[in-house]
């Protein structure tokens, strides 16, 4: 049902510690307009499960967070 | 050498305790520098739930004479510095000692350079170049040496096996009054704050134990409880991290095992049961960051070495064993970690 979203951008912060996921994913989605889709790719458990947590509450649209692979991930956020 | 009863009870609470932290991603690092970094209040509710529930198990268990009480020493100067510099290494180590710890058993290396940097960090300062320092700050004479009871002419309560200053025992309190009031107040905010930070968890109870990140409020049950049971096993304190990795690199150079101490099995074991936990989650991969990532890494390990025998212990020595007994050691210590990780979040993320 996502398959046909396509992001805007893509983050790649994996092999990143904490907390620069989250940072560098909060830098970028400023830098983005509104109704665009970023893309996050994370390796980090606690990341992928904070990110979607504090974008929403900033008002953003989680689209999906989709396990990739062994302690990977893959999100999609819509900046509001 | 420490006895076969302890070194296993060390271990098997060590990997009950590592499949928690890895469970409920408990990592102080993150719980402190989210408040002002991320305004994200999820892991600072759940370590406030462990405390809580520690404090409240600690005392009825001393007072079934189960347990005495051992609150740290409380060298004034020593815990203001090394708590200080304790926090400022967290951040740039991006975990705090059990967070490095339990991440490891995640497979990532900068953790473990960080945990080779603690390790380093803790020798030198306990029997190296910077025993000095230690000692300074550590005196038996002077402005800077430990305060305790008989100082004050205070008595220090029957649920102590030492002499060591709580919050109850300087105003010559029982700590009941304390433990009812900090537990009453701290639930109620709890769960007037619980929030929607709870994962919306579908799947089967297997899939919700082993597969997705637990609820704040399950881990701090989990971890308070792993930390009771860790006071039973060893009697003299409960949950530690450092001293444990310091007795490990230091049995390894002088080839001593009596340096093995109780919390280098925990240690260990925390590892072993996050790597398992890892493992059943699909989260286990080996993983580096950048060469310049792993250089902060290595050097935060080393200042939270430093930080934690300077400061007599860690985080998880002070914050999560030490403040549910009140000790004003402890107090004190934990609150400069967590101002030592406040101005570095704040000059490293937050700045322009």
């Amino acid at each position: 049902m996502t398959a046909n979203v396509k992001p805007t951008e893509t983050l790649d912060v994996r092999g990143e510690v904490c907390p620069y996921p989250d940072v560098k994913t909060q830098k970028k989605v400023k830098k983005m307009k509104s109704g665009e889709v970023l893309e996050v790719l994370v390796d980090y458990p606690l990341s992928a499960e904070r990110i979607p947590r504090s974008m929403e509450k900033a008002g953003h649209e989680i689209i999906e967070v989709e396990k990739t692979g062994t302690g990977e991930w893959r999100m999609l956020i819509k900046i509001k | 050498m420490i006895d076969t009863s302890l070194m296993l009870s060390g271990l098997i609470v060590g990997v009950i305790f590592g499949f928690v932290l890895q469970r409920g991603r408990f990592c102080m690092n993150s719980a402190f520098r989210d408040i002002i970094l991320l305004k994200e209040y999820t892991l600072i509710k759940a370590v406030a739930l462990a405390i809580i529930i520690q404090m409240i198990g600690f005392h009825l268990m001393a007072q079934m004479n189960i347990i005495q009480l051992y609150p740290k020493t409380l060298y004034w100067g020593a815990m203001i510095f090394g708590g200080f510099i304790f926090g400022v290494g967290m951040v740039l180590a991006a975990g705090c000692a059990s967070g490095t710890t339990y991440r490891v058993g995640e497979g990532m290396m900068g953790s473990f350079v960080a945990l080779l940097g603690l390790m380093i960090g803790g020798l030198v300062t306990s029997g190296g170049y910077l025993i000095k320092l230690k000692s300074t700050l550590q005196p038996t004479e002077g402005a800077l040496k430990a305060i305790t009871t008989a100082d004050l002419g205070v008595d220090p309560g029957h649920l102590l096996g030492n002499t060591n200053l709580t919050l109850a025992n300087i105003f010559g309190l029982d700590p009941w009054i304390f433990v009812v009031i900090i537990a009453i107040v701290g639930l109620a905010v709890l769960i007037w704050k619980r929030g929607d930070e709870e994962t919306k968890m579908k799947g089967s109870l297997y899939e919700r134990i082993f597969k997705m990140g637990w609820d704040w409020w399950i881990t701090g049950i989990a971890v308070g409880i792993v930390g009771i049971l860790a006071f039973i096993a060893f009697k003299n304190y409960a949950l530690g991290i450092s001293g444990g990795w310091f007795g490990f690199l230091n049995a390894l150079i002088t080839g001593d095992p009596d340096k093995l101490n109780w919390f280098t099995f925990l240690v260990i074991g925390v590892v072993v049961g996050a790597a398992v936990a890892a493992v059943m989650a699909g989260e286990f991969k080996l993983r580096a960051p950048d060469a310049k990532r792993l250089l902060q890494q290595f050097i935060g390990g080393l200042i939270m070495g430093i930080g934690a025998v300077i400061g007599t212990a860690c985080n998880i020595g002070h914050i999560l064993s030490g403040v549910p007994q009140l000790a004003l050691s402890s107090i004190l210590g934990g609150l400069f970690i967590v101002l030592g990780c406040w101005l570095t979040a704040y000059v490293l993320f937050m700045r322009g």
